[in-house]
């Protein structure tokens, strides 16, 4: 009797059409595809892909925006929204800054202010979990706020929006005193002699952990809960409000490193810090396969989406026959054709 | 014998609004209790009394013949109770195994157990007749009959004695259906729970049924075991209201 009721078997190839990064897989080796030919039409092959400063240009922007893209793909994951994620950068960057000046050392300096920016995302997730708000508006009105925060901060206290603390940071290593643990820490790229900036490490270091909690813990397994159906996971007793919460102080935490990175690199916190970066982090996410409705996405997918906006991005650069503005416009196909593939994906899961 | 859960002249009132007045009858556990009524006749607020989500205005629910007064749905799980609601709580974009175990996971360290988890799965839903040959699939895949399988086990698994199934059969296809009524012998078969079956379909209760509860317009109309009970009369009882005066005629003398 139990046979006639068995599950029919599916597939290796069924399985992994389930998988949520499919469709950005197929993404990433097109764009690749695509820039290889158009590149070596142009003749500045070698330039993108082999020359090291190429290289650079699009692993350093694809890290950037794919640590953003991992809280917003988190996020997107729980049925949540974060566009204030650009603006925290620039939030970041300048309390990171101001304390700075304020004498405050280093060290503390960076404990302070990532307290600051996940205190932040606290009070962002508990508007969106208590008033039942969608977090497009609450995150909306501190995609405002944060940056004006920020800015009336630098102009208050030093009447500059854009605020410079080379002389506050340690120099170097090599250029004469010893580094420091902080320096090795957010800078390590100049610490071990390698090309890339501080963010490529950390982005491949969140990108391990990351998958892995969404995978293999409870936690990850309540992220999915919370976004695909939330009054049956609350039914269950999956803490939805909980959750949330943790997550926009995920997404408040990481803008908060790319702002420290950011000002520790370049020596100076810009009040145009992150402009835009909320936008591509989602277009990332989405890209990757994660669903506005919540739900259903990867962070690997985010991953490999903010890799492909980062080649696209680039790319453009290396290929004088077409007009950079024509970047504008393939990006939003791009986007388009991922969310609508995504979205035949999922609904073949769903029908079986 | 004591009864699983016994209500005892219990009547719920929103207001001015009688959701159900002076309802009593008793479960028994490896019996199936079908709970019959029309649309309207409190089936709902009756579900919501005995998981946790209401608490009674008047009377006591006794269970295992002590009196018990559930102030969440959390006390009432923990007690025992396991109800498995017509949109059954599940992810379907999420694997079967993880449904099972969403909120109550077994970890190892900080990490899941897959593999004891999909284990657990297999052998809870073979009990039950589902032989799941793949518990990492997502659930879309499922027909809606073995999710409501699903919803089952893991309510049984977890420890529920008494198991509250709410229409578990009426958003369902005519195969389905049977395939849920298996399911539910099956979970009878298991002797040590005991089942409120809440339905309006006179023939699904007509085929489990031990006992029967006719409710309408927030009264029961009518209760007793399966002897007890005209087994024709079944569909009369259900449209309740029309034929209300013959029927209290017919079952005054019992």
């Amino acid at each position: 009797m139990a046979s006639d009721e068995r599950i029919r078997d599916i597939g290796l190839i069924r399985r992994s059409i389930s998988r949520p990064e499919l469709g950005s897989v197929f993404g990433l080796i097109i764009i690749v595809i695509t820039f290889m030919t158009l590149t070596s039409i142009s003749g500045t092959f070698g330039a993108m892909w082999l020359n090291p400063i190429g290289i650079q240009a699009w692993v350093e922007l694809a890290a950037f925006v794919g640590i953003l893209a991992i809280g917003a793909s988190l996020l997107m994951i729980a049925g949540e929204f974060d566009l204030s994620m650009g603006a925290n950068i620039a939030l970041a960057g300048h309390s990171f800054a101001i304390f700075l000046l304020f004498g405050v050392p280093i060290e503390l300096a960076i404990i302070l202010t990532f307290l600051e920016l996940a205190f932040l995302g606290f009070i962002i997730g508990v508007i969106v979990v208590r008033t039942g708000l969608p977090s497009f508006i609450v995150t909306l009105a501190f995609w405002f706020a944060s940056r004006g925060f920020a800015v009336f901060l630098s102009q208050t206290f030093f009447n500059q929006s854009r605020l410079s603390v080379k002389a506050n940071l340690k120099p170097p290593p090599g250029g004469g005193e010893d580094p420091t643990l902080i320096d090795n820490i957010f800078a390590f790229d100049k610490a071990f002699g390698v090309p890339f900036d501080a963010e490529v490490y950390y982005f491949i270091i969140l990108v391990f952990i990351v998958a892995f909690i969404t995978n293999r813990t409870p936690y990850g397994n309540w992220i999915y809960a919370s976004g695909g159906d939330p009054v049956a996971a609350r039914a269950v007793g999956v803490p939805v409000a909980r959750v949330k919460i943790s997550l926009f102080m995920i997404s408040t935490s990481l803008a908060c490193l790319l702002g420290i990175l950011t000002v520790m690199t370049s020596g100076a916190s810009d009040p145009k810090a992150g402009d835009f970066r909320e936008l591509h982090a989602i277009a990332a996410a989405v890209i990757g396969g994660c669903a506005l409705t919540g739900g259903y996405g990867s962070v690997v997918g985010a991953v490999l989406g903010a890799l492909i906006f980062a080649i696209a991005s680039r790319g453009i650069n290396f290929v004088p026959f077409i007009d950079n503005n024509l970047f504008r416009v393939m990006l939003g196909m791009l986007i388009l054709g991922s969310a609508l593939l995504n979205q035949f994906l999922r609904d073949r899961i769903v029908k079986g | 014998m004591i009864p699983s859960i016994e209500f005892r002249g219990v009547s719920k009132f929103f207001g001015n609004i009688i959701a159900l007045k002076d309802i009593s009858f008793k479960v028994f556990k490896g019996e199936i209790s079908a709970l019959l009524g029309d649309n309207g006749a409190g089936k709902s607020t009756l579900i919501k009394l005995l998981s946790g989500v209401y608490m009674p205005s008047e009377g006591e629910i006794l269970l295992s013949g002590e009196p018990v007064n559930f102030k969440s749905p959390r006390q009432a799980v923990s007690a025992g109770i396991g109800t498995v609601y017509q949109d059954l709580a599940l992810q379907p974009l999420m694997s079967v195994t993880r449904n099972f175990f969403l909120g109550r996971e077994i970890t190892k360290g900080l990490f899941l157990n897959m593999p004891l988890m999909n284990t657990i799965t297999k052998k809870e839903m073979a009990k039950l007749g589902i032989d799941v040959a793949d518990p990492t699939q997502p659930i879309g895949t499922m027909s809606g009959g073995q999710r409501q399988t699903l919803a089952i086990a893991r309510a049984i698994y977890f420890g529920a004695n008494v198991l509250i199934l709410d229409e578990p059969t009426s958003a369902l296809g005519q195969k389905q259906q049977l395939e849920v009524l298996r399911t539910i012998k099956k979970v009878k078969e298991l002797g040590d729970i005991a089942i409120i079956f809440i339905t309006h379909n006179d023939l699904h209760a007509k085929l489990l049924g031990d006992r029967f509860a006719f409710l309408n317009r927030g009264k029961v109309l009518a209760e007793g075991s399966r002897d007890e009970i005209d087994m024709n009369n079944l569909r009369p009882l259900m449209a309740g209201g029309a034929e209300l005066e013959k029927l209290e005629i017919e079952f005054s003398g019992r």
